[in-house]
């Protein structure tokens, strides 16, 4: 297909390869006349812009020359691949004469653009070529066998490669070999060609196949056999094409008779050599294969014939080409359509005239009609063959999983090895690239931690190895999750160390003590009008009030409040008050916080400084139920009031609070996650965190935050493009609804390489896209029209195939009667992730269904003013809540919220069992725990039992196990005796309530869930009941609701008191 | 001779107790290796290696292999004319087709989404593009798109989130687009002129959801903008994008290269507002264009490298941050960016054995 023109009749030569831009050279050729008969002549250079599309060359310059050439090449000589323009163009004149031009200068509009010019030829110089192994040797050749050979760093004394050749005659062509740098050739129209060796300084063989009717028109080397040449003939009556081996060169190897006239010119591309054009007297361009004799393409040209051809070697689809209408073409030999171009011409042409009226006759002009011939011609084939630069040898592409798929063709080493060569060559390879062994090894390390539960050894390697302080605190924290007492530790992480505290305490006692003054002895009762006798005189009237005023008044503190104690809690209250108003001392607030129990205050309004006491206040002292709220409250100050420093330790704070989500929305703010290690780094934590909370409070900790499930899910992407599969499911986040996750999980199931049986394979997780066009139904009718607007795409090899694809969304009545046809297949279908796949022991399996929960032991001396048996509260709110938030959605299918539209198949059946584990997997533990947490007073739970196990609850009611049988005897002997010796009605009901609440209490026995410590206590008190001894009942009941989880113990705990009081009030 | 160096490698491998490669005793003229594991790139060699040879018993070259959405697949093309696709899970491999239906070599082949059922598509230099289809297990030709005056060079379906679209360049110059329209029927808009000579590559943007998926209504399709990447024998690198009436304009021109554009690749998605395309050229130059700012649209390259040689290819990992290049010596290396930006040499997959061979890093020093 021709890309470019330009309106010339002039020699042509190519820029170098190395020259980018792409130039053509013109010199105005000396062997025709145009009809204008003019001699003038100019060099001009153009520019080939392909991104151009009209036909036009772009001029760059335009030197007008006193001379007209008879050849014209373009060497790279001194050329550096930096500059624009280089090398030199050598032109071969009329008169003999070889001229050096710098084409840069010529670009440059320089007056001297002239080089050096030496005019020893003493006839036209019609054959020059550049040496390619030291360009700066050129050979000429011209009239009487001269031949000169050129060093263009001495231009001035040309070389002869040896004798001249006898007759004299002319050379028209020469040529340096391509393999080997001191071989030359030449040739002359009488159809010899003789090969000069220059180190022998001597022709060396002389090759002619004596018909006297080649006349040499050109010369080729072979590109890449050193002993093959090609020779053309310009005589009608041998249009031949000539192909020599020298080692054989008594008459040629094959002869090429694809042309009807004289060859005028040839070109043999350098970038694959089987592609040889010439052309002919016949005006032909012809594309062959000089190796076969095939030819493989015709160039669509004109009528006029080309006196020159020249490759480009730099772009090896373009060639130029000049004909004798004085025009020079610029083709490629890819084919293509020009009728873009044509068009662009036909318009050029038309609003060249200005308007459509040019000559004024009042007709518009027709618009041009190209004619019909032409517009059949305008797609032009490529090349029969593929030329040797499209195919491609060697590639290597990703794939999932980190595989790394290659390939390559080995260089056939020669033509004789060839065939066994084939037989090793097309092998692909696929490998597995992994660049981040540590991070795979940590990973390993972790999920070895997971697997074998060894949460406590993972936390002290980690510790051992930390790099910073920072690093180490945080291990310890996580540490301590999965010890006993882990307030206390985290105390003494913060650096309180209770018995530190208790010996500092007991030495200032000890010596206080010593100063006591001695009592025992008289004392007088002062009634005197100063304070003391003030004071005495409201004692004595028993007017606390005043005396706790008069106290205060006289700043005596301590007697105030000793006195308000004697005056009852409400005098006590306002006496606490007033005093901290009074006082200014430093911890006053702090005291203020703890006598009031505002943790809150602490937590709000400390200095951020002070964040290790505030947490180690809240440590100490807050209810279980609001502990969590306050760390987190303290980890958001940190987070957002502190410096980058105290940031960091919003960690922590979080850490405590068992909050995974903020902890990662923290991590992530202050650590560049996008790097592996640092995202393991991240994970690790995370992950045993999240064991930590799963395990301390047997909570529903599959339910994973949008950001951890992103972080998760980052996490796996890496592992998987590491090659670790499974490790990858394994981490992958189980309960989720979101998209991406649910198609890596696929993707990562896939990969593992299971056995899908026949291509039936799983349903994939994907929204099937409705297609732009041609879609009648809109998308919210997707229940409308379930059975076909929702169906995923069909399995693979599934379904009887409708005529081309059945695409989701269509409404084609082929695939809504073919459905109901293969319910059948639908059955065999395997569900998407069924258990079995997943490895066991994940990091987020759910908890077991039966599992006792792990309650902390508690010691029995420790005494913190509210209990704490659960350090780390539910980070997601409670459960419960939650869980009837989920509820109403929990029956339908997950498509309701997603946008995942799910299969309404006739089948139905089987495709509820792909759903359902994906939706279930995070209920069973939520299910299974309003029976352990339900409580009287939880009306959440309550309702949730009501509605989902009370059905069932009454039937599979199992027994008291026999070790706490003696605590319902006991309990209901005891209520039985009370209600035998009471009298008045209101305690009989009493006692019958009771008797009726303490179900819960035998409910939980059978359950098995309550703590140890509770159902010890609890035997404690039946067997003090037993003893009749009541009141120490009473005690170890007050020991029990102190120290153990509210929730747990609400329901039945107060009757029990109740029982307690009343049976020792009645004495029974 | 071989003994000698042998002698004389020995030293070498006390010093540093990792074992040398093989080659390095057998080559007679003496050449100092570097033992890989000491020379900074740690255990460069393990890096990458083989777990699967497939013997495609292509009766010519190969000139392309893709493995399957999952990588349990493996579809190869040749000029032989033939594709086949191979069983390759858990190390084997199992001919699972052996397509014939193009009249040429075929230069590339490409894996639909798996959510459009098992298809693949092929192109060659008989013009044509074929799209392959399994039907009941069996593979079968399902569409013939004929529409090039020229090879087809490259084909690539845009992210499955646009439906089944899939983009051809040829060498004659243009580019068209391949929309599946239900029922077995295909639109074609073509994208003429779009690389003069031809179109080498082509490459689709991934498919970048304004804002989180999570915030878009359910059933809602969200406004995606189509754009994909094209290389051509202009030298040029082009991104096209689809107006809002459907038709594709060219959007940007990026120039560096100095010679044919051989690919281009657009790097997938890692949730990060920056763009990134890699590409490769006939003057051995390997690019990697950025654009930090979808809107200004304005695109900045950083050389990768500069090869002695064509480089063929470029693909990036899944993750984005690796980049698999094909160079014309029939080498294979891998590159990364470095926490300081610049793009290093992590491995060279010689022969598919994972190996940094001396004479890389030589070229490497020799350029720097």
């Amino acid at each position: 297909m021709k890309l470019k023109e330009v309106d010339r009749t002039a020699m042509q030569a190519w820029s170098p390869a190395q020259n980018h831009p792409i130039y053509l050279a013109t010199g105005t050729s000396a062997q025709q006349l145009d009809a204008t008969f003019s001699t003038n002549a100019s060099l001009e250079i153009f520019e080939l812009d392909l991104s151009d599309p009209s036909l036009d060359m772009k001029s760059c310059a335009t030197f007008s020359s006193s001379h007209r050439y008879h050849k014209l090449i373009w060497g790279p000589y001194k050329m550096d691949s930096k500059g624009d323009v280089s090398g030199v163009l050598i032109a071969g004149g009329e008169n003999g004469n070889i001229i050096l031009y710098d084409p840069s200068k010529i670009i440059a509009g320089d007056k001297e653009v002239v080089i050096a010019q030496n005019d020893k030829h003493t006839g036209p110089v019609r054959a020059l070529d550049v040496n390619i192994f030291q360009t700066n040797l050129v050979a000429s050749g011209a009239n009487e066998s001269e031949i000169y050979i050129w060093d263009l760093n001495n231009f001035a004394t040309p070389m002869t490669p040896g004798a001249k050749t006898q007759p004299p005659e002319d050379i028209s062509c020469i040529a340096w070999n391509r393999q080997v740098q001191h071989i030359l050739a030449s040739a002359s129209p009488s159809g010899r060609a003789t090969v000069w060796d220059l180190r022998k300084n001597e022709p060396i063989i002389k090759v002619s196949d004596h018909s006297n009717r080649m006349h040499c028109s050109g010369l080729a080397w072979h590109p890449d056999v050193a002993t093959q040449m090609v020779l053309a003939s310009e005589d009608d009556r041998l249009p031949v094409i000539q192909m020599w081996d020298l080692r054989f060169a008594s008459s040629p190897l094959r002869v090429l008779e694809n042309h009807a006239r004289g060859i005028l010119a040839i070109a043999w591309s350098m970038a694959d050599p089987e592609l040889l054009l010439s052309c002919g007297k016949d005006a032909k361009i012809l594309c062959s294969n000089p190796n076969t004799g095939e030819v493989l393409y015709e160039l669509p040209t004109n009528t006029q014939w080309c006196f020159d051809i020249q490759w480009c070697p730099r772009n090896p689809a373009v060639l130029s080409a000049a004909s004798f209408d004085g025009r020079i073409s610029v083709y490629s030999i890819m084919g293509g359509s020009t009728d873009g171009l044509r068009q662009k011409q036909v318009d050029k042409l038309s609003s060249s005239f200005g308007n459509l009226d040019p000559f004024g006759t009042g007709q518009p002009l027709p618009p041009l009609q190209i004619p019909q011939q032409t517009a059949q011609h305008s797609i032009v084939l490529p090349l029969k063959k593929p030329p040797k630069w499209i195919r491609r040898p060697v590639g290597a592409s990703f794939s999932f999983g980190g595989k790394l798929v290659t390939f390559e063709n080995v260089r056939m080493p020669s033509h004789q090895g060839a065939e066994q060569q084939q037989q090793q060559q097309h092998h692909v390879f696929i490998s597995q690239v992994v660049t981040e062994k540590e991070f795979l090894s940590r990973s390993d390390q972790l999920q070895q931690a997971v697997q074998s539960q060894g949460f406590i050894s993972y936390c002290q390697k980690k510790i051992d190895a930390s790099q910073t302080e920072f690093e180490k605190n945080v291990w310890s924290f996580l540490k301590v999750n999965f010890e006993d007492d882990s307030r206390g530790k985290y105390l003494e992480l913060l650096g309180y160390r209770k018995e530190d505290l208790g010996k500092k305490h007991i030495k200032e006692e000890k010596e206080e003590s010593e100063f006591l003054p001695s009592s025992g002895g008289t004392f007088n009762i002062s009634v005197s009008g100063d304070i003391d006798g003030l004071i005495t005189q409201a004692l004595l009237t028993g007017n606390f009030e005043s005396a706790v005023d008069l106290c205060l008044h006289d700043n005596r503190m301590a007697d105030a409040i000793i006195l308000a104690i004697a005056g009852g809690q409400e005098l006590l209250a306002r006496t606490q008050k007033k005093y901290f108003a009074k006082s200014q001392s430093k911890i006053t607030r702090l005291i203020t916080a703890v006598v009031m129990k505002n943790w809150k205050e602490i937590v709000e309004s400390c200095d951020l400084k002070n964040w290790r006491e505030a947490l180690a206040a809240v440590l100490t002292y807050a209810k279980p139920d609001e502990f969590s709220a306050l760390c987190d409250l303290l980890g958001t100050r940190l987070e957002n009031e502190g410096d980058s420093l105290l940031q960091t330790q919003a960690c922590l704070c979080y850490i405590c609070a068992g909050n995974v989500e903020k902890l990662v929305a923290c991590w992530t703010k202050a650590q560049d996650g996008s790097h592996p290690l640092s995202l393991q780094d991240l994970i690790e934590k995370v992950v045993i965190l999240r064991k930590a909370v799963q395990l301390t409070q047997a909570m529903d900790t599959s339910t994973v935050g949008v950001l951890l499930a992103a972080k998760m899910s980052q996490y796996a992407n890496l592992l998987a493009a590491q090659g670790s599969i499974a490790a990858a499911l394994a981490f992958l986040p189980d309960n989720t609804n979101q998209p991406n996750i649910m198609q890596l999980r696929d993707r990562l199931c896939r990969a593992q390489g299971e056995p899908v049986a026949g291509h039936e394979s799983p349903k994939i997780p994907y929204e099937k896209q409705q297609l732009p066009k041609g879609r009648p139904g809109p998308v919210a009718g997707h229940h409308q029209m379930p059975r076909v607007q929702t169906q995923q795409y069909y399995p693979h090899g599934e379904n009887p195939p409708p005529p081309g694809f059945i695409m989701h969304g269509n409404v084609n009545p082929n695939a809504a009667g073919q459905l109901p046809t293969s319910p059948g297949h639908m059955h065999t279908q395997v569900p998407p992730y069924p258990q079995p796949q997943r490895p066991q022991n994940g990091w987020n399996d759910p908890p077991a269904l039966n599992r006792v929960p792990k309650k902390k032991k508690m010691p029995e001396n420790f005494m913190p003013p509210v209990p704490i048996t659960s350090p780390i509260m539910n980070p997601l709110g409670d459960p419960q809540s939650q869980m009837l938030q989920q509820q109403p959605s929990a029956p339908v299918p997950l498509s309701s919220q997603s946008s995942f539209p799910q299969p309404h198949l006739p089948g139905g059946q089987p495709f509820h069992g792909v759903q359902q584990p994906l939706g279930q997997t995070g209920m069973p533990p939520s299910f299974s725990k309003p029976n352990i947490e339900g409580a009287p007073g939880a009306p959440i739970g309550n309702t949730f039992q009501h509605v989902q196990s009370l059905p069932t609850k009454k039937i599979t009611k199992k027994p008291i196990p026999d070790e706490h049988l003696i605590l319902k005897t006991t309990f209901e002997d005891l209520i039985q005796r009370c209600l035998s010796s009471a009298t008045d009605p209101q305690t009989k009901r009493k006692l019958d309530d009771a008797s009726k609440r303490l179900e819960f209490l035998y409910d939980k026995l059978r359950e098995q869930t309550l703590s140890p410590t509770i159902t010890s206590g609890l035997h404690n008190i039946a067997r003090s009941i037993e003893t009749r001894n009541y009141s120490e009942g009473l005690t170890m009941h007050t020991h029990i609701v102190s120290t153990s989880n509210f929730s747990e113990t609400s329901a039945f705990m107060p009757v029990l008191k109740v029982v307690l009081t009343q049976a020792n009030k009645l004495g029974v | 001779m071989r003994e000698a160096v042998l002698t004389w490698c020995v030293p070498l491998e006390l010093l540093c107790s990792h074992p040398l490669p093989l080659s390095a005793f057998l080559k007679t003229q003496v050449k100092l290796y570097t033992c890989r594991a000491c020379a900074g790139k740690d255990e460069m060699g393990k890096m990458v290696s083989v777990i699967n040879t497939v013997d495609t018993s292509h009766e010519d070259m190969i000139h392309d292999a893709q493995m399957d959405y999952y990588g349990t697949r493996l579809a190869t093309c040749s000029s032989d004319r033939s594709v086949k696709i191979f069983d390759v899970r858990n190390g084997g491999q199992i001919l699972i087709a052996d397509l014939r239906g193009h009249e040429g070599p075929v230069w590339q082949v490409a894996w639909a989404h798996p959510m459009y059922g098992n298809i693949l598509a092929s192109c060659s230099y008989d013009r044509k593009v074929i799209i392959w289809r399994e039907e009941n297990g069996t593979w079968e030709k399902s569409h013939e798109h004929a529409g090039h005056d020229s090879s087809v060079n490259s084909v690539c379906w845009a992210p499955h989130d646009y439906g089944l679209i899939l983009a051809c360049g040829s060498s004659d110059g243009a580019i068209s687009l391949l929309t599946y329209t239900g029922e077995g029927q295909w639109e074609v808009k073509k994208i003429n002129n779009a690389h003069t000579i031809g179109c080498n590559a082509v490459s689709w943007a991934p498919a970048v959801v304004p804002g989180s998926l999570i915030d878009q209504p359910s059933g809602q399709k969200p406004n995606y903008i189509k754009r994909f990447a094209s290389g051509g024998c202009d030298n040029l690198i082009k991104l096209w994008k689809e107006e809002e009436d459907g038709q594709w304009k060219e959007e940007q021109k990026l120039e560096a290269h100095s010679d044919w554009v051989r690919d281009v690749a657009w790097a997938p998605s890692i949730g990060l507002p920056t763009s990134t395309i890699a590409s490769c050229s006939q003057d051995g130059r390997v690019f990697i264009w950025t654009c930090d700012d979808a809107s200004s649209n304005t695109w900045s390259p950083k050389l990768l490298h500069k090869f002695n040689d064509v480089v063929w290819h470029v693909s990036w990992s899944i993750t984005a941050n690796i980049l698999a290049v094909s160079g014309g010596d029939n080498k294979v290396t891998l590159w990364k960016e470095s926490v300081d930006g610049q793009w290093v040499c992590i491995s060279d997959v010689n022969k598919g054995q994972g190996s940094v061979s001396a004479s890389v890093t030589e070229g490497q020093q020799n350029e720097q």
